[in-house]
């Protein structure tokens, strides 16, 4: 019996029942409480690794992804439509099941940054990870729906409880936004299993029976819902106000994987299954990548607080993604899923800096901060990496990333990739601003005694570091992977 | 098959030796009626099922036929039937708290829940208008003289008299369309009254929406719908439960009998009624709830939104937009198992907190998580289930109702429901807020205090909420089931 993915989305919940019994009444307590929600992440986290490596060996050998790693089991069928529990992991899943297991793998050993009320903190955590797991390999709307709608509340109460001034209103805002997400995530399931006649809920049966009206509905319903997770200009204040008010640790969560997921639904659900609509207004997609590339990038240089400025970097790197999805073509969308895996790692990295920054400096904002790299220069190290990433300097992950998005976008989109390409300039120079301000200059008397980075700090982020490195120079390794699953996608859109 | 008769003789025959024993020894102790009733309900649940199982070899899927029809035991009737029990098991089972208040009257208590469950089997066999009523009438003096029963202040005797008007307004209205129907149809027998509709359109349109709005009232949705407020504040919690419970059981399969059996696609009016009544009352508690700042009332409203949902599964009863069935009859009583259960798990766990000592206020549960991690955990899962918070089963339910109210041309009334749903989830988040994210100044405390069997049920009512998730299955199979023979 395959139960590898089951393995990979359950073990975090497994492990958080258990933590809901364990005590916490001292430190000794609350470090055994830590320890069994890193257990639950790091199974996780190595069921995947593994399982990575089976799915290129199984790759090498011709044999499809999708057929390998697959679990059907009928969930209800006395109904209008029949629902499985139908988890697939393709080679679209399979690199962002590496990056979200690997960013919450960090997030746990972070957790020893957190002291008060640490039992709900990981629990918390090993809930959203269940959820995001389970949107991952779920291969049916309705289960796609229940697991999208589980990471509501546990990242609600993260953003609120453990966020600093104005976390409530943050909270709101995430809970807010993502609440119509979900509405309107079960309108176009409700659409899909109504209208396509198959009579299931299963997102690989033959959809293609939609009326024109149903098809476009449809699209747009789920390009909007998808649209708001994913953080695209207009709908982007949520992820702006969350980033800044969360914790560091939830924050982390938050750009890392919470985005990515936007980028994949859109993948996976407008894309696939609506593919005349996706390609006829292909030009509005491409039209909010060029305004959000902007908006992003300007944005940010208008920020003093440190988190703000990434958040605004996020809504940037994001328009990249939404551009090759704009573009459709195979080269742009394997580069969407390695940009997706750079940006979750960047931003990643440059979340956990800036809250190592604000936690030694305590303050946020940008222009009371400045040649920090001569108390800390570990931490400039890695801001630097992470920056580099981002921009896409060749070696760390995002470069291959934003060079198949440009050049598999070029052929469909000219001017917008142009422009887009053009906004990468203005993003470059913010973060080497920021840089410049934050790590360089005359060192300031109140920031003397910064402490560099902490073992723990080394432990969390060195992880981080590696896997930009590994998904830069084994770029080669990843996109046959990646390629495999996004077949699937062009051939609905090139049949369509 | 007079086997298919057992289940409710059963429970109005130890209903009666209750009060009997209680006459003779009136100071036995409450626990021993309890058990009596348990002992009743667990035979009645197995008469059920028995005949379920019998039915499974019979094409027209009825038990029994009696009065000329009027009152027919089928799969429809027993589905009802065995959720009406296991509703009244849990009650019992739950019920020392309340049941202690009132020690000399226990015998009482217990004999009412189990005429109102006999009531309310009674109900989903009628096919009579006649008695239809009468079962409808003793539902509601049942439920009322219950709450009454137990009152802790004099609050509980002016909600359970508010109740009883507002139900008796709603039973009138009943009525009067019930003679309405008579006087156009010259029938009171169900299957009559849809072959005769079209005799006079007026009077059958006017008939129609009484007896929908009446038995709206029932179920706890707009505009008869202030009595689940009262009850569900000012009546002890876990008697509340099974008050509301009950009524929306009762009220549920009046309507499906009346609307499906009886009326059916023949008469347009109750097709439009119904969406329109769904959509306001959809609306009203969802928005409602948004303000409410005790949790009985927060509960409440999220019943009434609730049973409105389940108005949406009566309207999908035939074919969908593709010439399948749409199933909304399965969804409809699918639903009506879940919302069951999950009312009586929140006011179990509120009845647990007020044995504890902590108030009604959302305000009271502040820091609840940080008090007693298991009350808030609870508390947690049950009222999410009802306010369908993914991924619970009150969110799966309402899944399986939008989708058969779009495959049936209700595309628009899907919309609305989806709005309420996240307007109800956004409710329930606040409440979560408070019990996580805000941390209380008082004293840890333990559910202790509640006996272990009470506390034992409860939560598994709560845990069900999650179970439903994974065993919607069976659930379904019977509600599909049960849904077969109601047209």
């Amino acid at each position: 019996m395959n139960v590898i993915l089951s393995t990979i989305i359950w073990s975090p919940l497994l492990f958080a029942l258990i933590a809901v019994f364990l005590p916490e009444r001292n430190e000794e307590e609350r470090a055994r409480v830590r320890t069994i929600a890193l257990a639950g992440a790091g199974v996780s986290f190595f069921v995947t690794a593994f399982f990575a490596v089976l799915g290129q060996i199984g790759l090498g050998q011709g044999g499809g992804l999708a057929s390998a790693y697959q679990e059907n089991h009928t969930w209800f069928w006395n109904f209008l439509f029949q629902a499985h529990y139908d988890l697939v992991a393709d080679g679209i899943t399979l690199p962002l099941l590496v990056v979200v297991t690997t960013i919450f793998g960090c997030a746990m050993f972070h957790s020893w940054k957190v002291h008060e009320r640490v039992r709900l903190y990981v629990i918390l955590i090993l809930l959203v990870e269940t959820a995001v797991n389970g949107v991952l390999c779920s291969s049916d709307f309705v289960l796609f729906a229940m697991f999208w709608g589980l990471l509501i509340v546990p990242m609600y109460l993260l953003i609120r409880i453990w966020g600093g001034d104005g976390a409530r209103r943050a909270a709101a805002w995430f809970a807010g936004f993502q609440t119509v997400s979900l509405g309107l995530i079960i309108a176009t399931a409700a659409i899909i299993v109504v209208e396509a006649g198959t009579q299931t809920s299963d997102m690989g049966a033959d959809l293609a029976t939609f009326s024109n009206t149903a098809e476009t509905v449809g699209f747009w319903l789920s390009f909007v819902a998808f649209a708001i997770a994913m953080a695209v200009f207009p709908v982007h204040n949520w992820m702006i106000e969350a980033q800044s008010k969360a914790s560091a640790g939830v924050a982390t969560i938050l750009s890392g994987t919470m985005l990515l997921l936007g980028a994949y639904g859109m993948m996976r659900i407008s894309l696939t299954v609506f593919p005349v609509p996706a390609h006829y207004y292909s030009f509005v997609i491409t039209g909010l990548a060029v305004v959000g590339a902007f908006w992003g990038s300007i944005g940010a240089l208008r920020q003093d607080e440190l988190r703000r400025f990434i958040g605004y970097m996020n809504v940037a790197q994001m328009s990249l993604v939404l551009l090759a999805i704009g573009a459709q073509t195979s080269v742009a969308l394997v580069g969407a899923i390695l940009l997706l895996a750079g940006q979750g790692f960047g931003s990643a990295i440059l979340t956990l800096v800036s809250g190592a920054i604000e936690e030694r400096t305590r303050t946020t904002s940008i222009r009371a901060m400045g040649g920090l790299v001569t108390q800390a220069p570990r931490l400039a190290g890695f801001y630097l990496v992470a920056a580099a990433s981002v921009i896409g300097i060749p070696l760390l992950a995002g470069f291959t990333g934003d060079l198949m998005v440009f050049t598999g976008s070029f052929p469909e989109h000219r001017i917008a990739t142009v422009l887009v390409m053009a906004s990468v300039i203005v993003t470059t120079g913010g973060l080497l601003w920021v840089a410049n301000r934050v790590f360089f200059g005359p060192v300031r008397d109140q920031f003397a005694r910064v402490r560099d980075v902490t073992l723990l700090d080394l432990t969390v982020l060195i992880p981080l570091v590696a896997a930009v490195v590994l998904f830069g120079v084994r770029a080669g390794a990843v996109v046959p992977v990646i390629a495999n699953g996004v077949l699937e996608i062009t051939s609905r859109i090139t049949g369509a | 098959m007079t086997l298919a008769l057992l289940p409710e003789a059963m429970l109005v025959g130890t209903a009666v030796i209750s009060v009997l024993v209680a006459l003779i020894r009136p100071g036995l102790r409450p626990d021993i009626h309890r058990w009596i009733a348990c002992i009743s309900l667990v035979g009645s649940l197995a008469a059920c099922a028995l005949v379920l199982l019998g039915l499974r070899h019979l094409d027209s899927g009825i038990a029994v036929s009696v009065l000329n029809g009027g009152f027919v035991v089928d799969s429809f009737a027993l589905f009802v039937a065995i959720l009406a029990c296991v509703t009244a098991l849990i009650t019992c089972l739950i019920s020392d708290s309340a049941v202690r208040m009132i020690p000399s009257r226990s015998s009482a208590f217990y004999a009412l829940i189990l005429v109102s469950t006999a009531a309310v089997e009674a109900v989903a066999a009628e096919r009579e208008m006649t008695t239809l009523f009468v079962a409808l009438a003793a539902v509601l003096i049942c439920v009322v003289a219950l709450g009454a029963l137990v009152k802790t202040n004099p609050r509980g005797a002016v909600s359970s008299f508010e109740h009883l008007i507002e139900g008796s307004v709603g039973l009138g209205a009943v009525l009067y369309g019930l003679a309405l129907f008579y006087g156009t149809t010259r029938s009171t027998n169900l299957a009559a009254m849809s072959a005769a509709v079209s005799a006079a359109p007026g009077a059958v349109a006017a008939a129609t929406a009484l007896v929908v709005l009446g038995l709206c009232g029932m179920l706890g949705v707009f505009p008869l719908r202030q009595w689940v407020g009262r009850v569900a504040t000012n009546v002890p919690a876990g008697t509340a439960g099974f008050i509301i419970a009950t009524s929306l059981i009762a009220g549920g399969a009046a309507l499906a009998r009346v609307t499906i059996s009886g009326l059916g696609p023949e008469v347009d009016v109750w097709r439009w009624l119904v969406p329109i009544v769904a959509a306001v009352a959809l609306g009203y508690a969802s928005l409602s709830s948004l303000r409410e700042t005790t949790v009985s009332r927060l509960i409440g409203q999220l019943v009434s939104a609730q049973a409105a949902m389940l108005l949406l599964g009566l309207l999908a009863f035939d074919t969908g937009s593709r010439g399948f069935p749409a199933y909304g009859s399965t969804a409809f009583l699918g639903s009506l198992g879940i919302t069951a259960v999950a009312i009586l798990a929140s006011f179990g766990i509120l009845a647990m907190l007020q044995v504890a000592g902590i108030g009604d206020s959302i305000d009271d549960m502040r820091g609840l998580a940080h008090r007693s991690a298991p009350a808030a955990l609870l508390l947690t899962v049950s009222v999410g289930t009802l306010a369908g918070v993914p991924p619970l089963a009150g969110f799966l339910s309402r899944v399986l109702l939008i989708s058969s109210a779009a495959d049936t041309h209700y595309g628009w009334l899907a919309v609305v429901a989806i709005a309420a749903t996240l307007l109800t989830v956004i409710a329930a988040v606040r409440l979560f807020a408070t019990l996580y994210a805000d941390a209380g100044d008082e004293v840890p405390f333990t559910l202790g205090a509640t006996p272990l069997l009470s506390r034992v049920v409860a939560s598994a009512a709560c845990i069900a909420g999650i179970g439903l998730v994974v065993l919607i299955q069976p659930l379904l199979a019977v509600a599909t089931a049960g849904a077969g023979t109601l047209r």
